[in-house]
Parts: C-alpha cells; structure tokens; sequence
C-alpha cells in the first residue's frame, strides 16, 4: 500500500526591522567594521543589542572595537555542508577586546586542532563581499604572534 | 470575584505600519508608557503576560522568549497567551487571574503585532496539502456571516457604512490610531471597492503594527499615584468549536455566555442602560450590530437600530470604540488588550480627547479566532 502525498513548499514571507542600533551594527559589518553597544554600569556589549540582558534597560551609544579577541572556550568540529570553513575548524567563544561576555564564532586554524588552545589571540577574518549581516565576519583567525 | 481588582497603568504605542523601529523598541514603548503610568520600577512587577497573534503572522517563534528583554521579564515567570485575535482580552484576564490568585502582586501585560514584516492574508489562508485554498483571508470568513445577520435582522444596508464613519471619525481624537480619514462620508464608504460582500473596503479594519501593555493589581497596591485606576468589576472567557454542524456563528453561545458571567460577577442586569461606554473587536462594519446582540446590549435583531438612531456614535449614550476601534487601527495581537485598556482609560477619565463624558462603567471586548475565542471585562470608576 502507498500513501497519499502532496507537494507543499514552506515559505518565509518576512521582513524583520533592525532599527537604529542593530542596523548600525549592521551596516558596521558591510564597511568591515565592528561595534559593541554600551549597556548600564559601562559594559560593552558585541554584538549590538537594543536591551541589556542583566537590567532589561536600554543600551546606550556604539563603540568601535578593533576586532581582535581571546578565546574562552571552544570545541572541535567537522565540516559539513553549510559551515562557513571547507575544512575541520573550531566552534569558539572569543571575549573580544574592550568588550563584557564573549561572541560565538568559528576559528580558522588551517584543520590542525593542535594549534587551538583556550586563551589564544584571534582577530576577525571578513569575508571580501560583504551585505551587512553577521555573516560578513567570515570566522576568527589567529592573530599572527 | 473575592479580591478587588485594579488596572493602574496603561500604555500604548501609534498603531500604523512602523518601519523605523524593532519589535523590541515598539513593545518598549507601550511598556515604557504603562510602567510610568502606574509609577512602578520593573522590580515591581511579579509576572509578565505576553498576547500575541500566531508565530506565521510576523515570523518570530517564540516571541515570550525573543522579547524578555524588551518586556523586562529579566528574573520574572513569562507566560504568553495564544487565542487569535481575542488574545489581548484574554491576557488581561489571565493576569487579573493571577493576582486574584495570591500568585503575584502586581503583573504586567505585554501585546503586539508587527503586521507589515510579514503577510497576514497569505499566515490566514496558506496552502496545505489535501485541502481547497480559499486565499480569502479574514473577510472571506466573516461575509457569509454578515450576510446572514442582514437577512436576519433585515437590516438596511447603510448601517454598515454609518459604522464605518462613525468609528473613522471617533479615530481623530485618538492620535495613537492608525487610520485618520477627518473627511470620511456614508457616500465615500458606499462607493469603496467591495472585497467581500457586502465587506467593502472603508468597512474593514487596516493591518497595522503596534503595542499595547498594561499593569494589573489588587487593592492593596492600586491607587497610590495621582491617577485613578479602573477597577475590574466583572471578567470572564468563554471558548466554543469552530465549524460545526447547527453552530451559529451570528451570535456564538461563546460569546453569549461569556457577557452574562461577567454582568454577573459586575451585578449588571440590563447592560444598554447600566453600561456607559463600550470598546468593541469590531473588525468589519457589520459587527458592531453582531456584537452589541452577541453581548447583550441590544435584544437579538435590534442591535442595528442603535446604529441607526446614533446611538452608539459618539455623544451618543452607547457609545461604541470612542478610541475608533479595530476599523481604525489593528495589531492583531494587541487589538484585544487595546479594546480592555481603552474601556479602562475611560472609567479613569484618562481618555484625552475621546474621553466620553461621565464614563463610570465601561465594557472591554475581545473575539478571536472564527468567533471562537471571547473575552470580556467590566471595568468601574469605584470599586465594585
């Protein structure tokens, strides 16, 4: 016996408002630059947010940041289909500089997990054509001792 | 009701298409608005409530989540309610529910839609495999409906169109409405496009986007500011099954039983002389004489003749959506908790321009879904 099957496509019709805050972030991704929001009590948040998450008050003025980081903490992975690297990579919480918390990104070690460590410097790779998405920050990359 | 129930603060966004800011900032602003209006910090508030309409309307899953922020829900229990477009009304009541219960003291309700990032007819009336696609959207639902209420009460035909004018006309004094049409005429409603019939255009409600939010408490935390609260003299929901053979969706049961509860609870044994103002889920024309039947403020087959005799126009003594209603501005998810802080703001005598004149009860309304969803409130300028 075989079932029924019709075709049905699954659509996403929407069209999300960034707003003055996340869109400058934004817009800061397509230039190859990046922002950080200050929250209350002069923490700076990356990326941009309109709310701090500890106070739920509203965030205050960008800050430029230079786009070099630490490592927090990371894990080995293999790629697959859809990943921004064509090889193996790490999965990484990089505390960026001049920033409070840490940003989730990827970190291109060239495939050899010898050369991650927790506590290691990396800086933001963009990628060359960029649309103003965190996309446009391609992965991180050691910053060359 | 054992405790005595109070709205103390009330706040609300412009209902229009909002493209300058996020959700986030324009739930803010109805929160920010509410929270000052009751004098409180977020470190007042027990529990937060958040109304809003399907996820497919605006596409954001999960919206109690995505908004905690925004909501000030930081450290706080979160509960969304999900009941169509009667979802605000609902809220409202749950929140009441839960200081009623001991459960909190003081509870903030969150509503929203943001219509214009996404497609409301195209969320109402997708495709799915196996069934027509009618791509009728809401209108398409309610003219049958209509239809049958004009054969049962032999209603003339401009009353629709008297509806439609009278709600646009009460919307420019209200500057938080989205549709201001000062010049509109019975003859311009007339001679709109028809979409449904008998819905025709300047009958049927915009799709906008806005916020709405408002703080709930008991009486041992209600008038300690300088502005009266409205105290909530009567609440219920009622809820029945969409489509079902002998159902009448003319004047639901739902809708019936829900109103008498909460004339019973408030002590109100005859509404049209007992209730001063209303704020109606009136989304086409044709439902302000549906509903003032449905919740008994006219007999069944009179509701019409108020409209005609202007009544329920402003300055009229049944005054019906002085805020201009749903005709004149609709976040779907906020609509309902629109229709239950306007009936609030009157009986506070916080009105502003379309404040009716010696409003000491006011009736709050909300309908959701295929007239499944009802809810409604009762609110007083003294306690009850």
């Amino acid at each position: 016996m075989t079932s029924l099957s019709a075709p049905y496509t699954v659509e996403f019709p929407f069209d999300r408002t960034v707003g003055p805050k996340v869109g400058t972030f934004l817009a800061g991704l397509r230039e190859a630059r990046l922002f950080g929001v200050r929250a209350p009590g002069g923490r700076v948040l990356c990326p941009a947010v309109e709310f701090d998450p500890e106070t739920a008050e509203e965030t205050g003025e960008l800050v430029e940041l230079a786009g070099e980081g630490t490592v927090v903490s990371w894990t080995w992975v293999s790629t697959r289909e859809g990943d921004p690297l064509p090889h193996d990579f790490a999965w990484a919480l990089v505390a960026i500089d001049g920033t409070d918390g840490s940003f989730f990104h990827a970190v291109d070690v060239g495939g050899d997990p010898g050369r991650m460590s927790t506590g290691m410097r990396v800086r933001v790779r963009w990628r060359e054509v960029r649309v103003g998405e965190i996309g446009d920050i391609g992965c991180f990359e050691p910053v060359p001792v | 009701m054992s405790t005595q129930l109070a709205v103390i603060g009330v706040g609300q966004s412009k209902q229009a298409k909002r493209r300058e800011v996020t959700i986030g900032a324009m739930v803010r602003e109805a929160v920010a608005a509410a929270m000052a209006d009751a004098e409180l910090e977020f470190s007042d508030i027990d529990a937060v409530v958040l109304s809003k309409t399907p996820d497919l309307f605006d596409g954001v899953m999960n919206p109690e989540l995505y908004l905690a922020d925004a909501m000030g829900a930081v450290g706080l229990p979160v509960t969304r309610v999900f009941t169509g477009g009667s979802v605000g009304g609902h809220a409202a009541i749950y929140a009441a529910h839960l200081v009623e219960a001991g459960l909190a003291r003081r509870v903030l309700v969150v509503a929203y839609s943001k219509e214009s990032e996404g497609n409301f007819t195209w969320a109402l009336s997708r495709g799915l495999p196996f069934s027509a696609q009618l791509g009728a959207g809401a209108g398409g639902h309610f003219a049958p409906v209509i239809r049958e209420y004009i054969r049962r009460s032999a209603a003339p035909e401009h009353i629709g169109w008297q509806v439609a004018v009278n709600h646009r006309l009460n919307a420019t004094r209200n500057p938080y409405a989205h549709v201001q049409r000062p010049d509109i005429t019975v003859e311009e409603v007339r001679d709109s496009p028809m979409l449904w019939d008998p819905i025709r255009f300047l009958e049927s409600c915009p799709s906008s986007d806005g916020s709405c939010a408002v703080v709930v408490t008991s009486e041992e935390y209600a008038g300690r500011t300088e502005r009266p609260p409205a105290w909530i003299h009567g609440m219920a929901w009622r809820t029945e099954t969409g489509h079902f053979a002998g159902r009448d969706e003319v004047n639901p049961r739902a809708g019936q039983a829900c109103a008498a509860e909460a004339y019973r609870q408030a002590g109100i044994d005859a509404p049209l002389e007992q209730v001063d103002v209303a704020e109606l889920y009136i989304p086409y024309s044709w439902y302000e004489p549906i509903w003032l039947e449905n919740i008994g403020l006219a007999e069944p087959g009179a509701g019409w003749a108020l409209v005609d005799q202007g009544r329920t126009a402003y300055g009229g003594d049944m005054p019906v959506n002085p805020s201009g209603g749903v005709l004149s501005g609709n976040p779907t998810g906020a609509t309902g908790l629109l229709r239950f802080a306007e009936a609030a703001l009157q009986v506070r005598g916080l009105a502003g321009e379309h404040q009716v004149d010696g409003a000491r009860r006011a009736v709050g309304h909300a309908m959701g879904g295929a007239s499944q969803f009802h809810a409604l409130w009762v609110v007083g300028s003294t306690r009850r």
